[in-house]
């Protein structure tokens, strides 16, 4: 999937001679905790976050006789492009969101803009994006049971799983295929939308898989 | 002793798997033969169902969904959506005379013709939703009963407690947004057990913020670990909402011997379960409540089980 699928595309962005009152505004009013700064042709100067603003203010508070009414004027009277982060890490359009997770967690950043190849910001995607993106992945919230097979890590195991689900005529709302803490096993979760589980269990028991019991999570 | 009304009617027989299935005729012609060889059906009243009218099934259910149940019925079809769901002939009239079943145990508390009621009904209905049927279950008996209370005989306050081992969606969604009915479900945790919802930061929303209260279990949680639920969550709820009578959604598969799900209730959770939510509606609605059997698949606990729920309603 790529980060277009899930970027947000309705964009508040910001000219980099606004000020930091205008940028606290706009955070305010959106719930959003950053803010892609911009050139009159859409291009990426850089990104202002609510880090960024607390920051700038930080130092001047330590002048003596600094004060809320001095802050608020200091808001006022400062361009967001004296406080914007100016490396900002992006994605591009032909990133996938697998990259988008792998940026996010390596940079440690909490957004990305999305550029396109003329380096105009197209989108923006966010730590939230990619948990929304997990949330339906997992299938979280849907009318469904959960399955956790364990499995020998070799070819074909999970085909013959999928084909004795749907002998049951059962939809398959969900698939996670991961390692095990056993070596030379794999486990494979299954979100199958049943109430009725108990003779898909037994199906797949018979068929010389192991379904892992939830009961031991507990310990 | 207290007097305790018993809704059945062996119409609900009629309504049969066309394939093999849980939530079988079986279940209740276990249950009634169980409760008369123990002499306990002697000890009740008779609460004999009708079919619901359409006036009392309208606040809970939409119209076009009924429709689609009746008319799928009538065409021979064989499930509703998906297999767990199923239908013959005769479901649309059988789920209508479930929820009359639980209309009958509501009116005889209601006008005192009985202290409490047990409503040996099917279909089960905590999963129906305002318009959509699943789980097995086609009409929300539970939150017809509610309504009918309300509009017909001037409840106030309901207090739902729904113990059985699947989270009460359908219930939930009906009353999330309605501050005068208080549901309350214990149930084994979302992420292991359909229907997957249920988590503890559902807790209603708008006017009804705060009358919605979830307890996801452990797979494998126990007698021990429900009775501290109940102490530590279900009774400080109840003082504070303070119903005017308490429904159960009473389902008893969450029996270590129940093959549906994973948590590990001894017959003893349900004597003390039925005991505590006697014990409440003793201190804050003059002893009255419905219960309304939901699931419960292994005949053995089936059985044993509310043999129990009906003795400590009577006693307790």
């Amino acid at each position: 999937m790529f980060v277009a699928r899930r970027m947000q595309k309705t964009l508040v962005t910001l000219p980099p001679s606004a000020s930091l009152a205008e940028a606290q505004d706009l955070m305010r009013g959106h719930s959003i905790r950053q803010i892609p700064v911009t050139s009159e042709d859409g291009k990426l100067l850089g990104i202002l976050s609510d880090r960024d603003i607390r920051g700038a203010v930080l130092p001047a508070g330590l002048v003596p006789g600094f004060s809320a009414e001095k802050a608020e004027t200091f808001l006022k009277t400062t361009p967001v492009e004296k406080a914007m982060t100016r490396k900002v890490v992006t994605a591009t359009m032909n990133d996938t969101l697998e990259d988008a997770i792998v940026l996010l967690h390596d940079f440690r950043v909490n957004a990305l803009p999305v550029v396109d190849a003329e380096g105009k910001v197209v989108g923006i995607i966010t730590r939230t994006n990619v948990l929304e993106a997990f949330i339906d992945v997992l299938g979280v919230g849907e009318v469904s049971s959960r399955l956790e097979v364990v499995v020998p890590d070799k070819p074909g195991n999970l085909a013959q799983l999928v084909s004795i689900i749907s002998s049951f005529h059962v939809n398959i709302t969900s698939v996670l295929a991961t390692g095990h803490v056993e070596e030379g096993k794999r486990a494979n979760f299954f979100r199958i939308a049943t109430l009725n589980t108990a003779p898909i269990k037994k199906a797949i028991e018979e068929a010389g898989f192991e379904i892992l019991d939830p009961s031991m999570y507990t310990l | 002793m207290k007097r305790l009304a018993f809704a059945y009617h062996p119409d609900y027989l009629l309504h049969t798997p066309p394939f093999e299935h849980p939530e079988s005729p079986e279940r209740l012609i276990a249950i009634t033969e169980h409760l008369n060889n123990c002499g306990l059906l002697g000890k009740m009243t008779a609460a004999t169902p009708d079919y619901a009218d359409e006036a009392d099934i309208l606040p809970v259910h939409d119209r076009e969904y009924l429709n689609k149940v009746e008319s799928a019925c009538r065409r021979g079809d064989m499930t509703l959506d998906a297999e767990d769901t199923y239908l013959n002939r005769h479901s649309y009239n059988v789920a209508l005379l479930s929820a009359g079943g639980a209309i009958a145990g509501a009116k005889a508390v209601a006008e005192g013709a009985a202290d409490r009621a047990f409503c040996a009904i099917r279909p089960p209905g905590h999963h129906a939703g305002r318009d959509v049927g699943m789980g097995f279950c086609l009409l929300n008996n539970v939150a017809v009963a509610a309504r009918y209370l309300q509009a017909r005989h001037g409840v106030g306050k309901i207090l739902i407690v729904d113990w059985d081992v699947h989270h009460g969606n359908g219930t939930q969604n009906i009353f999330l947004e309605d501050p005068s009915v208080f549901f309350f479900s214990i149930h084994e945790h979302p992420t292991f057990l359909y229907p997957g919802t249920g988590r503890r930061w559902e807790i209603g929303k708008g006017a009804g913020e705060g009358t919605t209260l979830n307890a996801p279990m452990a797979p494998g949680a126990g007698d021990d670990d429900y009775r501290l639920t109940f102490e530590q969550q279900l009774t400080p709820a109840v003082e504070r909402f303070r119903p005017e009578m308490i429904l159960v959604s009473a389902g008893f598969d969450a029996h270590r011997d129940d093959p549906l799900a994973d948590i590990q209730l001894s017959d003893e959770g349900f004597r003390f379960m039925t005991r505590r939510v006697a014990e409440l509606a003793n201190a804050y609605c003059g002893g009255k409540v419905v219960s309304l059997l939901e699931g419960g698949y292994e005949i053995g606990s089936l059985t044993s089980c509310i043999e129990i729920h009906i003795r400590e309603l009577l006693e307790g």
